[in-house]
């Protein structure tokens, strides 16, 4: 609980070392580097670099068309980047398309299976295709779809689907799995159950990159998030950190000894205070509660029944998208 | 990585993998049954139709000393091989539309394996209408095939490989599913005609007979028609064969797309 860390990006990283079970040297999974993918005229992925740690669950956000499907198709070898490097466990999507494929995992976008397949046909046909696959009937059962196993495609409804998407990224026993837009679609209640696999699957030591336009599902699921938007990196870090950039968090406490007003404005970063009886309200922007604390801690000053809420990550994502808002280009296929 | 044991281990995959796909693509084209509905009935059904005509004429039509049906067994194979091969862009082209190809693409097999399966399918279904025709002609209708094998064989191979390529044509031209199914249409009915289902070519005037011998399908129907007869056949007609099984091949391979 004590750890108020006065750089977010460096509280992401310890976040991700505790995670990863204690402090081991991290083997990044992925490593983008100086990205660049264009289609004719349109720059579809403009110099983006990220690193995705091992067994973390890595988002991609951004609107339709900023580029997210593109440079995830780049990492699965799906497209050839025009310029920049990509390694997925130091090796190149390109050269090394066919070890790759071994090991990583994809759920397409609107990709379909021909209609008349049925679930366990195709979890079937799936694993043998890999070298080291998970038994298809496992794979089935952890995902809850095992009674459907003999029904069409065609007759699954939109969550079934999902859930075959899932298990046919899984069923190859991969060391990364690329989720595009997975939740697209599905109900509330089968959405909270795509998560929870998702996070299973992770559990199971799986590196996830999962590309989405919600922001509630990129908040509840990632250990970080690169929100890209018209092509260009605008953001990278835990979507707390981010969700602090949209620059209002809300921080509401009793204090163990009457404080001024004029104390808790001279705080950095607090815009507002309000007072409601004991209750004190204040709105600012960064890690105001950190900052309050630090601040009121100094006199002596203890922050009772403390609740910080911070902006969350839709606003960050509607303030750092809205600048540029020119004519949005379509995701080119 | 040694070298042998490499080889080795990725032989038995492959076999696990084609075997997978061989029994899925199978199942399926049973569970949609239009090449096996098309390809197999359609025969099926022409060969009673023209066995009962053939029933009702006397035989030795236009003093060849053979029958109606005899005589049409070369184009109902040939029909057989259109229906099966106009089949392939409906599941290929879907497959690809849907993005199933693209899916199979982010695995360790390659969609060309996919489409090798289903070119295999359609062999097999193949060989079911042939054995349908050479036997039902036989058994119901007393009309024993007697051809010469190795032009019946190679007339049998050059045909096949030449209509597969041509299907494999509008599955690589074909944008969509509504083109794949316009164009198959259109071509299925032409290829019909030209294989000799409604007049067969000797039954028609110069420059429509020379056009029908030279199509993709009365080039197949002429070979097998020939080897009917004993008689080696055509180099032209075999050359047409072979050119056209090179032209399909190369537009198919040129333009073909996994998504």
């Amino acid at each position: 609980m004590g750890s108020a860390s006065d750089s977010s990006t460096r509280s992401s990283r310890e976040r991700v070392d505790a995670e990863a079970g204690g402090g081991d040297d991290l083997v990044p999974a992925v490593e983008v580097s100086h990205l660049v993918k264009r289609y004719g005229s349109l720059v579809a992925v403009d110099d983006v670099s990220f690193t995705i740690n091992e067994g973390e669950i890595f988002g991609i956000i951004g609107r339709n068309g900023a580029g997210k499907t593109t440079t995830v198709e780049c990492i699965s070898g799906l497209r050839a980047p025009d310029s920049g490097s990509i390694s997925v466990f130091g090796l190149s999507p390109e050269k090394d398309r066919d070890k790759i494929r071994e090991f990583v995992g994809v759920q397409l976008q609107e990709s379909a299976l021909p209609p008349r397949l049925r679930v366990g046909e195709a979890v079937e046909l799936f694993a043998s295709f890999y070298s080291d696959p998970l038994d298809p009937s496992e794979v089935l059962e952890s995902l809850g779809i095992e009674q459907i196993a003999s029904t069409a495609f065609k007759k699954l409804s939109g969550g079934q689907k999902q859930r075959l998407s899932i298990a046919l990224a899984l069923v190859g026993n991969p060391k990364l799995a690329i989720l595009d837009e997975l939740t697209t679609g599905l109900d509330p209640e089968a959405r909270r159950g795509t998560w929870a696999l998702i996070e299973r699957m992770r559990d199971r030591g799986v590196t996830v990159i999962l590309v989405t336009h919600f922001m509630d599902e990129a908040e509840n699921l990632c250990d970080r998030i690169a929100m890209i938007h018209q092509g260009q990196l605008r953001a990278l870090d835990t979507p707390e950190a981010i969700a602090a950039l949209a620059g209002v968090s809300k921080v509401r406490f009793v204090p163990s000894q009457p404080v001024t007003d004029d104390v808790l404005y001279a705080v950095s970063g607090v815009h507002s205070v309000d007072r409601k009886g004991p209750l004190i309200n204040v709105m600012g922007a960064g890690d105001l509660a950190a900052s309050l604390m630090h601040a009121l801690t100094q006199r002596g000053v203890e922050m009772q029944d403390l609740e910080s809420r911070r902006g969350n990550l839709e606003d960050a994502f509607i303030k750092m998208t809205r600048d540029a808002e020119p004519a949005e280009p379509e995701e080119a296929q | 990585m040694t070298g042998p044991s490499l080889g080795g281990v990725f032989s038995a995959r492959s076999r696990t993998q084609i075997a997978a796909m061989l029994k899925v693509q199978a199942k399926l084209s049973l569970r949609e049954p239009h090449a096996l509905g098309v390809g197999v009935g359609l025969p099926a059904v022409l060969l009673v139709v023209f066995g009962l005509i053939s029933n009702n004429v006397s035989g030795n039509v236009a003093g060849t000393g053979l029958s109606v049906i005899d005589l049409y067994v070369p184009t109902l194979m040939v029909v057989s091989f259109v229906a099966i091969a106009i089949s392939l862009p409906n599941m290929l082209v879907r497959d690809r539309e849907i993005g199933w190809l693209r899916r199979i693409s982010t695995t360790p097999v390659h969609p060309s394996r996919l489409l090798a399966v289903q070119l295999l399918v359609n062999l097999m279904l193949a060989a079911v209408a042939i054995v349908i025709i050479v036997v039902g002609g036989d058994v119901i209708f007393g009309a024993p095939l007697s051809v010469s094998i190795p032009y019946f064989v190679l007339s049998l191979v050059l045909g096949i490989a030449e209509i597969f390529s041509l299907g494999l044509v509008v599955v690589a031209l074909a944008p969509n599913q509504t083109v794949s199914q316009t164009i198959g249409g259109v071509l299925f009915f032409a290829l019909l005609f030209l294989s000799g289902l409604w007049v067969q070519p000797v039954q028609v005037a110069v420059p429509l007979r020379e056009i029908m011998w030279y199509s993709p399908a009365g080039a197949a129907s002429r070979a097998l028609l020939y080897s009917v007869f004993h008689v080696a056949p055509p180099v032209q007609t075999l050359l047409a064969l072979v050119g056209y099984t090179v032209v399909f091949s190369y537009v198919a391979t040129r333009y073909f797309r996994w998504e």
